[in-house]
C-alpha cells in the first residue's frame, strides 16, 4: 500500500471518502444500461433485468468490497466495536460508573506518584553530561562528614587524572537591606570554575575566574534571572554595579540565565541560591586546613572514568597526603557519590514504595473491576450464545469485550489524568521540603505516556479473563439455559478474585499501620529535651558594627533582656545553634593527657554555644557538676559542659569533670575546663543514636550566627513570634531574622520524611479497604441473587433465618480468612522494603498484622452480611419466583 | 477474492494487477469513461473469453482512484444520463507505460519457456 493510498484509505475511514451513495448510483447506471442492451437485443424487461443483475453480481457483495477498499478494515470493525460498547456500557450506567470510579482512583493514583517519580528520580539532572557529576565527601573516622577541606581539595585538583574540574561549596547568609530591612539572601560561595564545571554560562556579563577566587579579591556577586528581576527590575546595566551587603561593597559580575538550576537539597546548605560569590581561599587560611570540613566538594568525571576508579585515586590521594603531612591529616577514607544519588539518595525509598503501594491499588482495582466483568457476563451470555449463533467468530467476541475493558479503562484513565493533577498540587503540599525537583512534578507528556500504558496493560488484565471466558460460551446451551442458570466456573474465579482483593488491601494496611507506628514513635521520642511551649529565631549579627566580639556579646545582653520582658515569655536563652535546626557545628575535641598521637583523629563533638540560662530553658538535666553561670564571661576560667555521650565516648569510666579540653586545634585557644555533664540530645534526628554534644558559655566562645529561644508561659507559644521578631528589630533592623519556628514543629519536621510516606500509604491502604469492600459487597451481593431461589426454598421449609445466615456467612467466612491469610504472607514479604522507613517498629509487628487483619476481617464479613440480611427480608413466596 | 475468470480454462488465478493494467490501458485508449463502458470495452476486447464479473470493477476503480492513477468525476453520459467518469492522470499515465513494459517482459519469458516445450 503506497503512502498515499493509505492516506485516502485512512480518510475513508473517517467517512471522508467516497459516499455509499456515489456506488449506489454507479451500480443503478451500469444496471441501467446493460438492462437497455439486453433490451435491445430483443429480452422482454423480467429476463434483461435478471441478465444485467447476473453479469453486475450481487449488490451487496460488491458495496462491501467496495467498502473494505474504501476504508481500512479494521478501524471499521473497531469503529463498530467501539459503538457496540459504549452502547452496552451505557445500558448498565450502575456497573459502568462502579467500575469507572474503582479505575478513576486506581488510574489516577499511579499517574499522580508517578509524576513524582519521574520528576525527582528519572528525568536527569538539568546540566550538560550529569552522569559525570559526583559529590566528594572526605569521612574522618566517625565515619559521617559529606564535607571536605579546602586543602584535600587543592591537592586533589593537582595530583588526581579523574575529573575534568574539581570544585567547592560553602554556605553564606549576605543580607541584602531593602527598605530599611535586612533581608537574608539565599546564597553560596563556590571556586571559581564551579559553573564551569556544572555546564553553565551567565546569561550577562561575565563568569568567575581564577583572578576572583582570592582571600583579597572575592567580592564579586552572580546573581540569578529571579533576583535580578524580582530585586533590580530586570536592569541590563546591572553588571558592574556595586552593591552593599553586611556593610561590605560587591560588584555585581553577571546574572545566570534562568535555565540555571541551583542544586537543591543540599542538607547543609539548603542551598536555593540566588546569588553566588568566589570561595576567596587559599593555601594557609584560618578555613583551608584538610580537617576543617565544611565545604562541599564536586567533580566533573573526565569521560569514561567510573566512579569506582575515582574513587580508588582520591583514597590513594589522601594516603600519600597523609604521609606527607602526618599531624594534619586524620585516617579517614573519600567518598565519591553520583550527584543525582546525592541529592536524592534519601527519597528514593520512599517514593518507591509509595510507587509500590499505588501499584497494589491498581492491582485491586483490576481485580474489582474483572470481578463485575465476570459477573455481568454471566448475565450477557444469552447475547454473546446469539452473536456467536449468527455467526460472530470467537475472536470477533473476544475483541468486542475487550474493546470494552479498553473503553473502561480509557475513560477511568481520563478521569484519572483528572484526578492527579489535583492529587498532585496536594501532594506537593504534603511533600517534605527535603524532596529534591519538587517544583518539576507536573502531569505531562511523559507522565500521560505512562497512564495511558498502564490504561491499556490494565485493561487487559481485567478484561482478558472475562473475555475469554464468555466468549466460550457454547452457543447451544447458554441459549438453551436462557442465562440462567448455574455459573460454576466463574464463581471460582470471582473466588480467587476476592482473595486477591483481600490479600492486597491487607499488604498496604500492614504498610500504612506500620508507618504510622513509626510517626507515633517518632512523636512519642524523647529527643532530650523538653520541646513544648518553645519558640526559637534565627538571626546573624554581621558587618562592621559586629567585628568586635564585644560587640555581638553587648547585643546578646540587651537582646536578653528585652525577651525577658516581653509578656508572656517565662524564661528566654541565646545560643548559636540548637537541635534540630538545621545546622552542624563539630569540632575537634582534644583533651589533655588523652590526645592521639595524631591529634587529627581526636573525636568530632557537637559544639553548642548557650547563654548560661539555655539547659534550664531545654530542660536538659543536669547530671553530674554544675552548670553554666552569669559569672563564667569572657575574663574568667574558660568552662564547659559535656553531654554523657561525650563523657562516656572520651573518657570511658573516669570522672571528665576538671578535665581541660582544647576545642578546634589542639594547638591553638585557650585549655577549657569541664565543669558539668548533662544529659544527651538528638542533633538532628530521634531515628539515630545521639550525638555526643558539648555546650560552652557565649561569653566565651562568641559566635555571630545565633537562636533566641524563648519559653511561653501558656501552651502556645506561637503568638511570641511577632513580638520576637520585634524585639530583635528594634535593637537593630538592619539584622536579618531568618527562621522562626516553634520548637516541636522542628522536631515533626526531621521525621517528615516518615509522615509524608505514612499519610500517603494511610490514604492508599484506605482506599484499597474502600475498593476491596465494595468488590467483596458486589461479588456477594450478586451470589445471593443467584440464590434467591434457594434461600426462599430454604425458608419456605422452614429454615430460621439464622440458619441461612450462618450457611451463606460459613462460606464466605472461609473465602476472608484464605484472603486476609494470604495477604498476612504477601505482607510479612513486602514489608520488609519499608524497613529503613520505619522506627520503634518492626517489619513484622504482630499487633499492626493482627489489627490490620482484624479490620479487614470485619469489613469482609459486613460485606457479607448486609445482602444476606437483605435476602433474607424478602418474602419466601416471591423469592420462589424470582427465576 | 476473485476479480475474473478466464473462460478457457480451469485455472482462475490471475496474475495481480492484470484488471489494474486492464482498466488503465482501456483509459488510455478510450479516454474518460465510466464504469459500464470499461466493462463494455473488456468485453469487447477480449471477445468474451474474458468473464468479467462486472461489480468487481468497481472496488478496483476505487483503488487506482486511491493511488493516485486515475481521478473520476460526475457527468453526463450519451444518453443523457449521470455518470461517473474515470479518466488517467499523469501518474497513471507513467504507471500504465511502467506496467506494460513488465506486461512484455513477462509475457516474452513465458513465450520463449513455453515455445521451448513444443506447445503452441
Amino acid at each position: 500500500m503506497t503512502i498515499r493510498e493509505a492516506w485516502r484509505r485512512a480518510l475513508g475511514a473517517l467517512g471522508l471518502g467516497p459516499s455509499d451513495r456515489d456506488l449506489d448510483g454507479e451500480l443503478a447506471f451500469h444496471r441501467d444500461m446493460l438492462e437497455a442492451d439486453a433490451r435491445a437485443r430483443g429480452l422482454d424487461p423480467r429476463a434483461a433485468r435478471r441478465e444485467a443483475r447476473l453479469a453486475l453480481g450481487g449488490g451487496t457483495q460488491i458495496a462491501e468490497a467496495w467498502r473494505d477498499q474504501r476504508g481500512l478494515p479494521l478501524v471499521d470493525t473497531l469503529r463498530q466495536d467501539v459503538t457496540y460498547g459504549v452502547r452496552m456500557l451505557r445500558r448498565t450506567p450502575g456497573f459502568t460508573a462502579a467500575a469507572l470510579i474503582t479505575l478513576t482512583l486506581g488510574i489516577g493514583a499511579n499517574t499522580a506518584i508517578f509524576s513524582v517519580l519521574d520528576a525527582v528520580l528519572l528525568r536527569p539532572l538539568p546540566y550538560p553530561n550529569p552522569d559525570r557529576l559526583v559529590t566528594i565527601g572526605d569521612r574522618g573516622p566517625e565515619g559521617f562528614s559529606q564535607n571536605v577541606g579546602f586543602a584535600t581539595i587543592a591537592d586533589f585538583r593537582e595530583r588526581s587524572r579523574s575529573f575534568d574540574e574539581l570544585a567547592l561549596m560553602r554556605g553564606w547568609g549576605p543580607t541584602l537591606v531593602v527598605d530599611g530591612e535586612a533581608q537574608a539572601l539565599e546564597a553560596v560561595r563556590v571556586s571559581w570554575n564551579y559553573f564551569q564545571m556544572m555546564g553553565a554560562r551567565p546569561a550577562l556579563g561575565r563568569d568567575f575566574t581564577p583572578d576572583d577566587d582570592r582571600p583579597d579579591h572575592w567580592r564579586v556577586l552572580l546573581l540569578s534571572d529571579g533576583l535580578w528581576r524580582r530585586r533590580f527590575g530586570g536592569d541590563p546595566s546591572i553588571v558592574g554595579r556595586v552593591i552593599t551587603m553586611n556593610d561590605r561593597e560587591y560588584r555585581v559580575v553577571g546574572v545566570m540565565p534562568p535555565s540555571f538550576e541551583p542544586l537543591d537539597a543540599m542538607r547543609y546548605f539548603d542551598a536555593r541560591a540566588e546569588v553566588w560569590a568566589p570561595l576567596g581561599y587559599a593555601r594557609g587560611g584560618d578555613s583551608s586546613c584538610y580537617g576543617c570540613r565544611h565545604l562541599r566538594g564536586f567533580g566533573r568525571l573526565k569521560p569514561g572514568v567510573t566512579i569506582d576508579r575515582a574513587t580508588a585515586e582520591l583514597n590513594a590521594i589522601r594516603e600519600q597526603l597523609r604521609r606527607e603531612h602526618p599531624t594534619d591529616l586524620d585516617t579517614g577514607t573519600v567518598a565519591v557519590v553520583p550527584l543525582r544519588q546525592a541529592l536524592t539518595g534519601l527519597v528514593q525509598r520512599p517514593i518507591y514504595v509509595l510507587m509500590g503501594a499505588v501499584a497494589f491499588v491498581l492491582l485491586i482495582a483490576c481485580a474489582n473491576v474483572g470481578n463485575l466483568l465476570v459477573a455481568r457476563s454471566v448475565t450477557r451470555r444469552s447475547e454473546l450464545a446469539l452473536r456467536a449463533a449468527l455467526g460472530a467468530g470467537r475472536r470477533r467476541l473476544v475483541r468486542q469485550l475487550l474493546t470494552e475493558s479498553a473503553l473502561l479503562s480509557l475513560g477511568g484513565a481520563l478521569l484519572g489524568v483528572l484526578f492527579a493533577v489535583i492529587a498532585v498540587r496536594g501532594l506537593a503540599a504534603l511533600a517534605p521540603v527535603a524532596l529534591p525537583r519538587l517544583e518539576h512534578v507536573a502531569v505531562d507528556g511523559r507522565v500521560l505516556l505512562f497512564t495511558v500504558a498502564i490504561a491499556i496493560v490494565t485493561g487487559f488484565v481485567f478484561g482478558l479473563l472475562p473475555a475469554w471466558r464468555g466468549a466460550a460460551a457454547d452457543p447451544r446451551q447458554s441459549m438453551a439455559v436462557d442465562g440462567r442458570g448455574s455459573a460454576g466456573g466463574f464463581s471460582r474465579a470471582r473466588a480467587i478474585l476476592v482473595v486477591v482483593d483481600l490479600a492486597l488491601a491487607m499488604v498496604l494496611l500492614a504498610g500504612a499501620g506500620l508507618m504510622l507506628r513509626t510517626v507515633e514513635a517518632v512523636a512519642s521520642a524523647d529527643p532530650g529535651f523538653r520541646a513544648e511551649r518553645l519558640l526559637s529565631a534565627q538571626f546573624s549579627l554581621v558587618g562592621q558594627a559586629y567585628a568586635e566580639d564585644s560587640a555581638v556579646r553587648a547585643f546578646q545582653a540587651r537582646l536578653l533582656e528585652k525577651l525577658r520582658a516581653i509578656p508572656g515569655v517565662e524564661s528566654a536563652a541565646l545560643a548559636d545553634q540548637i537541635p534540630f535546626g538545621g545546622n552542624y557545628d563539630c569540632r575537634g575535641f582534644h583533651v589533655q593527657g588523652r590526645m592521639k598521637p595524631n591529634p587529627e583523629d581526636d573525636p568530632c563533638i557537637e559544639r553548642y554555644g548557650v547563654t548560661p540560662g539555655y539547659r534550664g530553658l531545654m530542660k536538659i538535666p543536669l547530671v553530674a557538676g554544675r552548670d553554666l553561670l552569669d559569672s563564667d564571661t569572657a575574663s574568667s576560667q574558660p568552662v564547659l559542659l559535656v553531654s554523657q555521650a561525650t563523657a562516656r565516648d572520651v573518657f570511658g569510666a573516669d570522672n571528665p569533670i576538671g578535665a581541660q579540653v582544647r576545642i578546634g586545634g589542639a594547638d591553638r585557644g585557650p585549655w577549657r575546663t569541664i565543669v558539668g555533664v548533662v544529659g544527651d540530645v538528638h542533633h538532628a534526628d530521634v531515628t539515630v543514636p545521639v550525638t555526643p554534644a558539648m555546650y560552652v558559655p557565649e561569653e566565651q566562645f562568641t559566635d555571630s550566627f545565633l537562636v533566641a529561644v524563648v519559653k511561653s508561659g501558656t501552651a502556645d507559644a506561637s503568638s511570641l513570634a511577632a513580638p520576637l521578631t520585634a524585639a530583635i528589630r528594634e535593637l537593630d533592623p538592619k539584622v536579618p531574622v531568618t527562621k522562626v519556628a516553634a520548637l516541636p514543629d522542628l522536631v515533626v519536621e526531621a521525621a517528615a520524611s516518615q509522615l509524608f510516606v505514612a499519610r500517603l500509604l494511610a490514604a492508599f491502604a484506605a482506599i484499597a479497604v474502600l475498593l476491596a469492600a465494595i468488590g467483596l459487597y458486589g461479588v456477594v451481593s450478586y451470589g445471593v441473587a443467584q440464590r434467591t431461589r434457594e434461600v426462599g426454598v430454604r425458608v419456605a421449609l422452614g429454615a430460621r433465618p439464622g440458619d441461612v445466615l450462618r450457611l451463606v456467612l460459613s462460606s464466605g467466612a472461609s473465602l476472608v480468612a484464605f484472603g486476609v491469610a494470604a495477604g498476612v504472607a504477601a505482607a510479612v514479604a513486602a514489608t520488609r522494603f519499608l524497613d529503613s522507613l520505619l522506627f520503634g517498629v518492626s517489619p513484622t509487628d504482630p499487633q499492626t498484622f493482627a489489627g490490620a487483619a482484624l479490620l479487614l476481617a470485619v469489613v469482609g464479613l459486613v460485606a457479607h452480611w448486609v445482602p444476606v440480611r437483605r435476602a433474607l427480608r424478602i418474602d419466601p413466596a416471591r423469592a420462589l419466583r424470582a427465576e | 477474492m476473485l476479480l475474473l475468470g478466464i473462460n478457457m480454462s480451469d485455472k482462475t488465478d490471475v496474475l495481480q494487477g492484470t484488471l489494474d493494467l486492464m482498466v488503465l490501458k482501456t483509459l488510455d485508449t478510450m479516454g474518460a469513461q465510466h464504469g459500464y463502458g470499461i466493462a463494455q470495452r473488456l468485453q469487447q476486447v477480449s471477445n468474451d473469453v474474458l468473464q468479467l464479473n462486472q461489480g468487481t470493477l468497481y472496488p478496483a476503480l476505487l483503488r487506482l482512484e486511491q493511488r493516485g492513477w486515475i481521478a473520476s468525476k460526475w457527468g453526463l453520459s450519451d444518453n443523457n444520463r449521470r455518470a461517473r467518469f474515470y479518466s488517467l492522470t499523469r501518474t497513471g499515465r507513467r504507471q500504465l507505460q511502467r506496467e506494460t513494459d513488465d506486461w512484455r517482459r513477462m509475457a516474452a519469458v513465458m513465450a520463449r519457456l513455453l515455445g521451448g516445450e513444443g506447445t503452441p
